[in-house]
Parts: structure tokens; C-alpha cells; sequence
């Protein structure tokens, strides 16, 4: 084969694998991709959603709003001060889930009732997940408690 | 004063790191001895003199001296003496300065091990390396400087983040930054090679013990990362898709493409622009991981706006260093000659598709860790890839991976011949294909398990095949195979026992499928049953830790009757930062494991109880280390030790008589 | 001293980079290239020998690999000592860069006058357990010297008070009063060493003192505590009844002095004012009865005495869900949301392993609104 041909085999067979990995991709982005939103967002939204479409909502935990009932179900409240949604989950609750404390819980809305198939509290080293902290942090509601510390460097 | 003398030795480790930058490099340039001759000794004093400044840093963190704002924040005198010096680490700070010193270990060890490295070529490596140090020196003094002081110390700390004391983090970040870091020393090496011109297979050579050691670091961290992920974030996920492992991986997939296609370049003098180019590729997703962790960007986009020094620094770095070589890769591109020609057919061929096939999913993984950040950044939504995007953009590029792994090492160089390959590896493929029949029969579950399993299996008999048909024969005494086998390069089994590592590794993910997982609440002495195991708790009572109290679940696994282990899961609450953390109870039965999790004693006395059984997981990391362990052999491959050449020549010479061609 | 270790630091690096310098020698450029191209073309034999060339190929590759041996071989640059000019030139350079950029850089971030500090050397050097009285006697002379310290004063005055140093301690405080300005829980403070100064009788001087906190603080619940005990002590015993059954109505049911008050009124022969809900203040049973027993005044400091007994008890041996629940209470009781926090804390760590308790705890604090 001519220095030209193997040129054009190996562009033709990189431009084939590119082609299918953006195939994939796109693919791949249409599903396994999840939409973060606080709780006033989704109060805002909830018309323009896809019904069952899967969604991961953070906020605060309702102090007061967590009930225990049966075999491992829970049932609480994530706020964000303004708005609130009513999350139902089964399961065991992660080490640092705490009333008052940042969450985020991933499933999928049925009605006015989130359904909760997992309950993140994978924080950080300031125990907040970060899209939690994002958003109480825009309206004022979280200081990082990390940043005032610093006092005195010579 | 001990402190002092460390931060002392940190700022002077930045003054030499500016004079070797400069010296021997136009020691170099002008063909001048003297100046070249500096770059070796300083690059040995520099690395003394950022181990002199760790060590301060670890007597502080050792002593609890809490006048060093680091110390104050990350520790706690109650601490066992290993998170203390563990500690060390674990905090921004202390790991930027664990970068640096690896920074200059591998400048020392590239001064020190390369003696039969061309004497200008050393001398601008460690010049360019030193300009990295210089750089991130910088960033550590001005902007995250581990010995900063408080007027006045407090008498007690606040403590390591509970889920960081562990012994996984006494060794996860440093394997981990010596892979990450280790790319800075073959992106040196590619700098150093654009500088001189000095792109050619002897080049290649010269970089590969480097590649090697960075790749085997890499991978060995990144499998520590995984499995300490695994038992202390409680819930027995391996892998998460997380923006911080991903940084991990980047590296590895470009480190794994460099470390093939410098293969090509040595032994054939092709691929050099796309080798040069991987070099430096690898080195800056390195320094983009370290952006990605080290700016705050992922734990919040908001406050990394808000206070974007530290973020804009690396940026700054990463610009400088990445712009600045790829102006010099436009400026020598088109001066290189070509190299060694092949057909597409071919151990090249095969090469530069595992290339083309790692770098894509290289950039499937990138994509995914940076849209989310892009789109927040620009538009404000939020949004998390997880893992079904990797799993379907990353699953159909390794899969042809896989499948070429065994025929390419099959493939002879320039020519191949495709269907005599195809033709040695039809027992491996027979050999998977019964095992995924076999393994359907056995555990049912989704097809797409035991058909990953057939695969794997497929690749791990597949690695050996080519070896297998060097040294066995029919009617060939065993001596002789024995004397073939050590005949062969190092560097071929080096080969096999990584590629079959891959396969260990991806038979443990695909059997992650059959797992087994229970929530339940059960009483003291109730027997579960899980999997092939019952579990029962035996007792449950409390012990005191230095810094902790936990509830320990006294736990007894059996089989059929008859005690095969206990474990120990158990709830720890540390004190100072009034923080709770699960401690797994893990017991390894074949390569399978159970995995139990207690959570709140109820007050009937009723445990909340997560227990798992895990078929071969223990694989995944096994692969790792058989990964690991292929490196390796291929590091001491006697090749690589140019100056012993002609020895090396003539003991070939030995070797090829012992073995006749067949 | 710390700078004589830089000094031999810098001078130690400074030389590691001039030795080199000083030592020319030539340098090899090329023959790793040589040899290693060489080895190449053995190699290449060695792979057409196990099939992995075949020998046409292997012809080719030896072919390109030698020839670029040839170029290699023939490359070699004359290399050496080029100019003496530029050793002295890097010479000098290093010679006042290394320290320059140290200095420099070290002067803005450095802390030099700071020793090392390890914790077990501060422990060791911190000024032994406070002796109080010589604690006293250093306070007392340095205010002799300073008598316009009111701080000072204020901080000694509840150091007699608790010594029982009763008149040292109205002088104290009427010292702070002085310097610092009249407030009115000084002046109580002052005016109730006073009445303790004189075994529980409400001197003239102590009532003025109470007169002038009403002035400002008119339902002061202490001031006019003290007041109707002056009213009783002076024999007008109706006067006090109704001094006592205005200060019960006025306050809250759970105050910690509606209890002395109550018992106030019974001794005198009134009828307290009804109970809107019973006080729950810490001790019971006999305890209880024997604190109702004790003058007044001595009541709130024996109420006091057995919170404090009972944090420290706490303090020492925390397994006591019970005892933290009540001293919380107590707290809360007593107007210390602090101290109660910080009760409320020390419990869940004492408690931390027993998880009923720690709910009751936490249950106990949200009722008395603690949390946050």
C-alpha cells in the first residue's frame, strides 16, 4: 500500500471511531445525563417536565419534617427556604443525613410527592454536596464555615 | 525553628529551581559542558531540599504544633500517630507540597538513573522539569502555603476529616500523585525533545522507564482509590464516575496510549508526532485533574468564582505549560523526517488502533467531567452525568479493545498476517465462549454479564497465547520451555501478565451483576442468609478508639453450618467533629466477598443491617496489581539499561541460541 | 540562630551549584544514541529469528535503522568547555540569585520569630494550676496599684464572693460600679454582698443600693426581692406579703425565685398567688425540702451549688442520661441558653454510643428551643 493509501486508511478509520464515539455520546446524553434543581425550581418547572423524567433535588433537610415508618421507609421534607417538596425514599439513610443538613435526593416525581430511589450525602470536606451549597449559598442561607477561619497569617 | 527551616528550605528550593531552569538549559543550547553539568547535582539538591521542608511539615503535624494554621485545621493531638503523619496530606495544602517533592523526586531520580542518557538531552529534561517546580513552588508559597502561622495557636485542632482517617488514605494519594505527577517527567522529556530536535526512536527509548514507572503508579493508585472508596464510603460502590476519579483516569488512558505507541516509536521510528504529542497530552490531563481538585471548581462552581486564586494559578500553569509546548510542536512538526513505514495490518496497526480507541474514550470521559461544569458555568442549569453515560460511551470503545488486545500482540512488526492470528487465538475464544455459557448456566442474571465474563476470559487466556506458542512444543522437554521462557524479553511477559490483568479486572466488574444485596433489620443472633452465606451478629457492644467510640457488631459468617469468618462492621463516632462514619465488615471468601454495614442500634435492640455479597470483586483490584506487576517485568526488562548494550547484545546472542526458530 | 541555618543552607546550595561548574569535563552527546541504534540492529535480528519480522521486513527495518546509526555517528557534536566568559557569567549569577530570590521570597512569606511549638512543650510550660489565693494576693496588689482598673475589680469581686470574702467583695464591686459606671447587675451584686456581709440582713446601705437599681429597672425581680425582705425584717410584715405576692404574679411560673418567694409568703402568713404551672426547677424530694428550709438568699447560691456540683459530676462520668436531662433543664431554667447549649452538646458526646438517651436529649432540646 502507498504512503498515501495507509494515510487514508488510518484518517478513515479515526474519523469512523470519532463518528461513533460522538454517536454514543449524544446517545448517552439524552438518557444518563440528570437534572439538578432546587426545590423553588421545581416548583417553578414542574408543568414544562417530562412526566417520570429523572430528577435530583437538594436543598435542606425540613428540621422536624422526617418521619419513620414502617420497614425502613422515610418520609421528609427538602427546603430551600422558599419552597419545599415532600420526598418519600425506602431504604437506609447515608451516615451524615441529619434535619437541617444539605441533601440530595435522585428519582423521580409522581404527583406532588418526589420519589426518592437514592439519597446522596457524599460531601465534601465541608459536608455539603455542592450543588446544595451552590444554591443555598446564592440566596444567602449557608456561609461556608470553612472560609471565615483563616484568621491570623503573619 | 525546625518549621522554619522547612519553609525556609521550600523557598530556596524555588531559587535553585529558577537557576537550573536557566543554566543548564543554555548549557545545552550552546554545547557548553559546565553549564550542563549543573543541572544533575542541583536537581538531586532540590529534591533534598523539598524533602527537608515535608519532613518539617510532618514533624509539625507529628508534635501538634497548632501555631501552623495547617496543622490546626487537619489534625488533632488525640490522633494515632499515622493519621497524623497521613494528615500530612490529606489537606490542600500539605498535598500541593507532596506534589512538588514528587516533582523533584522524579528530577533526582532522572539525574541520578540515567547515565546512559544523552548528557544535553538530561540537562534540558531537568531543566524543564525545574521550570514545572518553579511553577507550582510559587503556587504553594503564595497561595497555599503549608508553614502560614497563627499569632496565637489554640490548644487543641480540629481534626482530619473522619472519613479520611483510614490507612487508604496513608497510601492512596501518594501512589496516585506519583502517577499523576510522574507524566511531568515524560512531558519534560517531550519538551526537552522538541527543544533539541531530538525526535527519534533513541528518544523513545530513553522516556519509557518513566512512562512505566508513572503508568504502574497510576494504576496501582487509582485501584487503592477505588477499593478505600469501596469500604469506607459504606455502600459498597467501587467506582463512581466521580469528577475526582475521572481526573485519575484521563491520565491513565493517555499514559496507556503514550506507553504503546513509544512503543511503535522505538522500535520503528513512527507515530513520533502523535507519541510527542501523548506526552504531552497525558501531562496535561495531570495538571487539569489537579486544576479540577485543587480549585474548588467541583466542590462549587459559585465558589470558585468567588475566590478563583488558587484555581486561576494552575490555570495559569496549565496554559503557560501546555500553550508553550504545543507552539514548540507547530514550530518542529514539519521538520521531522518520517519514520519507519508500515501496513495497516500490522503490530503498529494494532497499536495505533488501541491509540485511536484509548485517546476517544480518553475523550468521552473528559467530556463527561467538563460538560456539566461548561454548562453551569454558561448557562446556570445543573446538571450530573453519572454513570450510565460513561457506562454507554466508555462500554462500546473498550469492548474492541479488548477484542484486538490479543491479536495485535499476535501481529508481527511492519506486515501482519490477520488470519494466522485470528487462527491462535480460536482457543481463547472457545475458551471464553464456554466459560459465558457455563457462567449463564451457573448464575443466570443479565447476558451482559457472563458475556463480559466470556470476554474477559477470552483476553486473559488470549494474553498468553503468543507466549505460550514461543516457548511450547510438542515433544519439547520441560528444561528446555524453562530456558525458552526466561529467554524471552522481559518486556513480553511484561505484556501478557498486563493485558491479562485488564481481563481479571474486567471479569470482576462484569460480575458485579450477580451481586447480592440485602437491607434488613435484624436481632442478635438471627442467621441471614446471603448468597452462599449465613451471617448472624453475635453480639453487639461498644469500644473505645484514641479518638472515637464505635459500636462494634460482633459477626460470624458460615457456610453450610461451619464457620468460615467473622467480621466486624461498626458505627464510629468521632468526638471533635461530632461526625459518624460506618465501618465496613469486608471478609474475602475466593474472590468473592461479604460485605456488611450497620447502621442505628434500635431501642428494641435491633440492628439496621446492609449486607452484600459480592462475587469476584475482589478481581477488580487483583487486575490491578497483575497490571501492576506486568509494568513492572517490563521495567526490568534488561533492554532498557542502555549502557549495559553490548552485554546485552551478546546474551541475546546466548538466547537466541538456546532457542531455535521454529 | 534560625538565620545561621539559612546562612549555611543557602551557602550549601549555592555550592552544589558552583561545583559542578568548577569541575569542566566533556560531555557525551551522541554515543547513548550510537549504542542504542546499535542494539536496535541487533534486535531487529533477533525478531526476524522468532518470527516476529519476516525476513524481507527484517532486510527493511535493519536497513532504516542503520541508517539512521550512520546519521547519529556522524552528528556528534564537539562539545566541552566553550567559554570561560560564560562559567563566570552562571558563576556569579547563582552566587547572588540563590540568595536574592531566598530572601526575598522567604521575608514576605516567612515567619521567622516563630520557635516551634509542640503541644506537649506549651502544655508543659503553661503556668501551673491557678493557686487561688496567690492568684488573689498578685490581683489584689496590682490593683492596690491601679485602683481605676474596673475591669480588673469586676473580675475579683465574684472570686471573694465565691471565697465568701462577703465585705471584700461589696468594696469590689462598688469599685467596678465607680470606675466602670452604675449598672444595675452591679449594683445588685454589690447591694447582695452587702446583705450577706451582714447574715442575710438588708442593711440601709444595701437597700438604697436596690432603690437606685428600681430606678432604672423597675420591676428588677432581685432589687425587689431584697426589698420585701427589708419590708420584713423591718416588721411590716403585710407590706412584705404584698411586696412578694406582686413579685410571684409579675414573674414567670417557672422563674427559679418564684419558689423562695412562694415559701416567703407562706412564712408570713399570706397566701401565695395561684400557681399557673409548676415550677420545674431542678432539685426534689428532700433536697428540695431542705433548700426550702434555707433563707432566701442562700437559696439561689445553693441552687446554683447544685447545678455546678452536678455539671462536674457530669464532667467526670457523662453515663448519666438522667443527670444531663436535668441539668439542662436547669440551665434553661436558670437563664444560661448557653451554658444549656453547651450542656446539650456535652451530652450527645457523653452519650454519643447510647442512642435512646441521645434522642432524649435531643428531644428535650427542641423543646426548650436550643437547637441551632
Amino acid at each position: 500500500m502507498t504512503r498515501k493509501g495507509r494515510r487514508l486508511t488510518l484518517i478513515a478509520s479515526a474519523l469512523s471511531v470519532i463518528c461513533i464515539a460522538v454517536g454514543l455520546g449524544l446517545y448517552a446524553m439524552k438518557d444518563g445525563v440528570v437534572f439538578f434543581v432546587t426545590p423553588t425550581e421545581l416548583a417553578a418547572k414542574t408543568k414544562e417536565m417530562r412526566p417520570n423524567a429523572r430528577l435530583r433535588i437538594g436543598g435542606l433537610v425540613l428540621p422536624g419534617s422526617l418521619v419513620k415508618s414502617g420497614d425502613r421507609h422515610v418520609a421528609f421534607v427538602i427546603s430551600d427556604n422558599q419552597s419545599e417538596v415532600k420526598v418519600s425514599y425506602t431504604g437506609l439513610l447515608p451516615d451524615l443525613f441529619r434535619e437541617g443538613q444539605g441533601v440530595v435526593a435522585e428519582g423521580t416525581l409522581a404527583g406532588d410527592e418526589f420519589k426518592a430511589d437514592s439519597v446522596l450525602a457524599k460531601h465534601d470536606e465541608k459536608y455539603m454536596p455542592r450543588e446544595v451549597a451552590d444554591s443555598l449559598k446564592k440566596q444567602g442561607v449557608w456561609n461556608d464555615g470553612g472560609q471565615g477561619t483563616k484568621t491570623a497569617t503573619p | 525553628m525546625i518549621v522554619e527551616i522547612g519553609h525556609y528550605a521550600l523557598v530556596l528550593a524555588l531559587a535553585l529551581a529558577l537557576v537550573q531552569g536557566v543554566l543548564p538549559l543554555a548549557g545545552a543550547l550552546r554545547g557548553d559542558a559546565a553549564l550542563m553539568a549543573i543541572s544533575r547535582p542541583a536537581a538531586v539538591t532540590q529534591f533534598v531540599l523539598i524533602g527537608l521542608s515535608f519532613l518539617a511539615l510532618t514533624y509539625a503535624h507529628v508534635v501538634s504544633d497548632f501555631s501552623l494554621v495547617n496543622v490546626f485545621e487537619n489534625s488533632h493531638s488525640a490522633k494515632p500517630l499515622i493519621y497524623k503523619i497521613s494528615g500530612v496530606w490529606g489537606n490542600h495544602e500539605g498535598s500541593m507540597l507532596l506534589w512538588v517533592l514528587i516533582l523533584a523526586l522524579f528530577g533526582a531520580l532522572v539525574a541520578v538513573f540515567s547515565r546512559s542518557m544523552p548528557d544535553d538531552l538530561r540537562a534540558i529534561v531537568l531543566s524543564v522539569q525545574s521550570w514545572i517546580a518553579a511553577a507550582f513552588l510559587l503556587f504553594v508559597l503564595f497561595t497555599s502555603n503549608p508553614f502560614a502561622r497563627l499569632a496565637m495557636p489554640p490548644m487543641e485542632g480540629r481534626d482530619l476529616n473522619p472519613l479520611l482517617q483510614d490507612p487508604g488514605l496513608a497510601i492512596h494519594p501518594p501512589l496516585l500523585y506519583v502517577g499523576y505527577v510522574g507524566f511531568s517527567i515524560t512531558f519534560s522529556f517531550a519538551a526537552a525533545a522538541l527543544i533539541s530536535g531530538r525526535i527519534d526512536a533513541a528518544w523513545a527509548r530513553y522516556v519509557r522507564p518513566w512512562t512505566l514507572v508513572s503508568w504502574i503508579f497510576l494504576t496501582l493508585g487509582i485501584a487503592m482509590g477505588s477499593y478505600w472508596a469501596y469500604y469506607t464510603l459504606g455502600w459498597g460502590g467501587f467506582w463512581f464516575w466521580d469528577p475526582v476519579e475521572n481526573a485519575s483516569l484521563m491520565p491513565w488512558l493517555a499514559g496507556t496510549a503514550l506507553l504503546h505507541s513509544a512503543a511503535v516509536m522505538e522500535k520503528r521510528d513512527a507515530l513520533k508526532i502523535w507519541t510527542i504529542f501523548l506526552a504531552i497530552l497525558a501531562f496535561s490531563l495531570s495538571l487539569l485533574g489537579t486544576f479540577l481538585v485543587r480549585s474548588g471548581v467541583l466542590t462549587s462552581v459559585h465558589a470558585f468564582a468567588t475566590d478563583p486564586q488558587r484555581g486561576i494559578f494552575i490555570l495559569a500553569i496549565l496554559i503557560t505549560f501546555i500553550g508553550g509546548s504545543l507552539a514548540l510542536f507547530a514550530f518542529r512538526a514539519s521538520s521531522l523526517k518520517p519514520g519507519g513505514i508500515f501496513a495497516p495490518v500490522s503490530r503498529e496497526g494494532a497499536l495505533v488502533l488501541n491509540n485511536l480507541l484509548l485517546t476517544t474514550s480518553c475523550a468521552t470521559v473528559f467530556v463527561g467531567t467538563l460538560y456539566p461544569l461548561a454548562l453551569e458555568a454558561m448557562t446556570g442549569e445543573k446538571i450530573s452525568v453519572g454513570a450510565p453515560f460513561f457506562n454507554l460511551t466508555f462500554g462500546p470503545l473498550f469492548v474492541p479493545i479488548v477484542l484486538a488486545m490479543p491479536i495485535g500482540q499476535m501481529l508481527a512488526w511492519k506486515r501482519g498476517d490477520l488470519l494466522g492470528a485470528a487462527q491462535r487465538v480460536v482457543l481463547a475464544v472457545l475458551i471464553g465462549a464456554v466459560g459465558a455459557l457455563a457462567l449463564y448456566a451457573l448464575q443466570g442474571g443479565p447476558v451482559v454479564a457472563p458475556v463480559l465474563c466470556g470476554l474477559a476470559l477470552y483476553l486473559i487466556i488470549g494474553s498468553f497465547v503468543e507466549i505460550a506458542g514461543r516457548i511450547a512444543g510438542r515433544r519439547v522437554p520441560i528444561s528446555v520451555m524453562a530456558a525458552r521462557a526466561l529467554g524471552l524479553p522481559r518486556s513480553a511477559w511484561g505484556t501478557a501478565f498486563a493485558h491479562a490483568g485488564i481481563g481479571l479486572t474486567l471479569f470482576g466488574l462484569a460480575a458485579t451483576s450477580w451481586g447480592v444485596e440485602r437491607i434488613l433489620i435484624a436481632h442478635v443472633g438471627d442467621d441471614i442468609r446471603i448468597g452462599p452465606y449465613e451471617v448472624r451478629v453475635e453480639r453487639v457492644e461498644p469500644r473505645m478508639g484514641s479518638n472515637y467510640r464505635e459500636w462494634v457488631a460482633h459477626t460470624r459468617v458460615r457456610s453450610g453450618g461451619v464457620d468460615v469468618a467473622t467480621i466486624d462492621p461498626s458505627r464510629r463516632s468521632f468526638s471533635t467533629r461530632e461526625m459518624v462514619r460506618t465501618e465496613a465488615g469486608i471478609v474475602t471468601l475466593g474472590f468473592g466477598q461479604i460485605y456488611m454495614n450497620i447502621a442505628d442500634q434500635r431501642d428494641d435492640g435491633s440492628l439496621d443491617i446492609r449486607l452484600y455479597w459480592k462475587p469476584y470483586v475482589a478481581l477488580i483490584w487483583l487486575g490491578a496489581l497483575v497490571m501492576a506487576f506486568g509494568g513492572l517485568l517490563s521495567l526490568s526488562d534488561r533492554r532498557l539499561r542502555i549502557g549495559v548494550a553490548k552485554r546485552a547484545g551478546a546474551r541475546a546472542q546466548v538466547a537466541r541460541n538456546v532457542q531455535p526458530a521454529e | 540562630m534560625v538565620w545561621v541555618a539559612f546562612a549555611l543552607m543557602t551557602g550549601a546550595v549555592v555550592l552544589a551549584v558552583l561545583w559542578p561548574l568548577g569541575r569542566a569535563r566533556a560531555v557525551k552527546t551522541r554515543d547513548p544514541d550510537v549504542a542504542f541504534y546499535r542494539s536496535q540492529v541487533e534486535e531487529i535480528g533477533r525478531d526476524a529469528s522468532i518470527g516476529l519480522l519476516t525476513p524481507t521486513d527484517a532486510e527493511a527495518a535493519k536497513a532504516e535503522a542503520a541508517r539512521r546509526l550512520m546519521l547519529v555517528s556522524g552528528d556528534a557534536k564537539a562539545t566541552g568547555v566553550q567559554s570561560h566568559v560564560a562559567v563566570r557569567i552562571a558563576a556569579v549569577l547563582s552566587l547572588i540569585a540563590i540568595p536574592a530570590v531566598a530572601l526575598t521570597v522567604y521575608i514576605r512569606v516567612g515567619s521567622p520569630e516563630f520557635a516551634d511549638q509542640p503541644l506537649t512543650k506549651r502544655v508543659a510550660e503553661r503556668a501551673p494550676p491557678l493557686n487561688v489565693e496567690d492568684a488573689l494576693a498578685r490581683i489584689e496588689s496590682h490593683l492596690a496599684a491601679n485602683p481605676d482598673d474596673g475591669r480588673g475589680w469586676e473580675v475579683v469581686a465574684p472570686v471573694y464572693m465565691r471565697m465568701g470574702k462577703f465585705e471584700q467583695g461589696a468594696h469590689a464591686f462598688a469599685e467596678a460600679n465607680r470606675v466602670l459606671g452604675a449598672t444595675p447587675q452591679r449594683l445588685n451584686a454589690q447591694a447582695e454582698a452587702l446583705v450577706y456581709a451582714a447574715n442575710d440582713t438588708v442593711t440601709p446601705q444595701a437597700r438604697s443600693l436596690f432603690e437606685e437599681v428600681l430606678t432604672t429597672r423597675q420591676d428588677d425581680p432581685t432589687a425587689r426581692f431584697y426589698l420585701a425582705l427589708a419590708r420584713e425584717q423591718a416588721g411590716d410584715r403585710q407590706g412584705a406579703i404584698d411586696d412578694f405576692t406582686r413579685l410571684a404574679a409579675d414573674s414567670p411560673p417557672d422563674a427559679p425565685w418564684q419558689e423562695p418567694v412562694r415559701r416567703r409568703i407562706v412564712a408570713l402568713g399570706g397566701t401565695p398567688p395561684a400557681v399557673k404551672e409548676a415550677p420545674a426547677g431542678v432539685p426534689t424530694g428532700e433536697a428540695a425540702e431542705a433548700l426550702r428550709a434555707m433563707p432566701s438568699g442562700d437559696q439561689q447560691a445553693a441552687i446554683r451549688g447544685m447545678v455546678d456540683g452536678l455539671a462536674a459530676r457530669l464532667a467526670q462520668d457523662g453515663r448519666d442520661p438522667e443527670g444531663w436531662l436535668r441539668l439542662v433543664r436547669a440551665y434553661s431554667v436558670l437563664k444560661e441558653p448557653e451554658l444549656a447549649r453547651t450542656a446539650v452538646q456535652n451530652a450527645r458526646k457523653a452519650l454519643a454510643e447510647d442512642q435512646a438517651a441521645t434522642r432524649r436529649v435531643d428531644d428535650l432540646a427542641r423543646e426548650l428551643g436550643l437547637e441551632g
